[in-house]
């Protein structure tokens, strides 16, 4: 089994229990103390994941991109609950914010240089029906 | 005959347009975030070992945790199964961010990755049934067909 694979299966198992404790979750707290708690949840794995004096070889624009992608994964999350509190239907607003992947699919060519085959491309419009449909 | 008033029709009772529509505008602002969130979690882990990466990625998500603490005025419900599931919901996150970081430093095609990984309702539903007893959809069902036939298009 290629790593990409295994790694993305560890992806999909993790997320796929966090659905379900997130479910458990907004039945007691609001969306927003689960958005707080989760980042605290993130915090607590900090000591085990410090990297040590090497975290500041790394060059400035990696160091950036480390960042914006902690923040931005946050703020999306935070405006899918505003979303939801604002009356937006979970059926309608969740099969929305699970289409961005499209946008990686309109930029992977110009900012990572990567194309996709026809049987890639299959396969991600596959992907993309299938998770507008379960959620 | 009454003179046609030169004010716009309105129903007092709805909310102005804008308002009303608000939550579709935060629906698309979450995408434009999480879009990107996507495009630098590749970009950062050609760069950076992918615990290294969740180390920063969490400390990017502290000014969002303080917004929302702040927001509310320091008020959060003293709910502690409420607390504990949220914390359960950020380790586990966690730990499948980092599995992102690690899939895509492999290098990996971003798309065939991102898309996969973002196939994770496909688990929540199948545990769903199986432990909170919920019954699928004839569209779960139709989902989840598409996703053996995109897993199988990558497969082979």
């Amino acid at each position: 089994m290629s790593a990409w694979v295994l790694f993305t299966i560890i992806v999909l198992v993790a997320w796929g229990v966090v659905g379900i404790f997130q479910k458990l979750a907004t039945n007691h707290v609001s969306p927003e103390s689960t958005l707080f708690w989760m980042i605290i949840g993130f915090l607590l794995l900090e000591p085990f994941l410090y990297p040590g004096k090497i975290l500041f070889t790394y060059r400035p624009r990696a160091l950036t991109f480390g960042l914006l992608s902690g923040f931005l994964s946050n703020l999306g999350a935070w405006g899918l609950f505003t979303a939801l509190r604002r009356g937006g239907k979970a059926s309608i607003v969740v099969p929305i914010v699970s289409l961005y992947p499209v946008i990686v699919i309109a930029c992977a060519p110009f900012i990572l240089h990567e194309a996709l085959t026809m049987k890639e491309a299959l396969g991600a419009t596959c992907a993309l029906l299938s998770v507008v449909l379960l959620s | 005959m009454k003179e046609p008033s030169d004010e716009p029709l309105s129903l007092p009772t709805m909310p102005p347009p804008l308002e009303r529509s608000s939550w579709l505008w935060y629906a698309i602002f979450c995408l434009l975030c999480w879009g990107p969130y996507a495009i630098f979690s590749k970009l950062g882990s050609n760069e950076i070992p992918a615990l290294s990466m969740q180390f920063l990625f969490t400390l990017g998500g502290v000014p969002i945790a303080l917004s929302v603490l702040f927001a509310r005025r320091l008020r959060m419900e003293p709910s502690l199964r409420g607390i504990f599931y949220s914390l359960v919901v950020g380790m586990l996150s966690a730990i499948g961010s980092t599995a992102l970081f690690a899939a895509y430093r492999t290098g990996a095609n971003t798309v065939v990755v991102t898309v996969v990984t973002g196939l994770y309702p496909m688990v929540t539903v199948i545990l769903a049934v199986c432990f909170l007893r919920e019954r699928l959809t004839k569209r779960q069902y139709l989902g989840l067909a598409f996703a053996v036939v995109a897993f199988v298009l990558f497969s082979i």
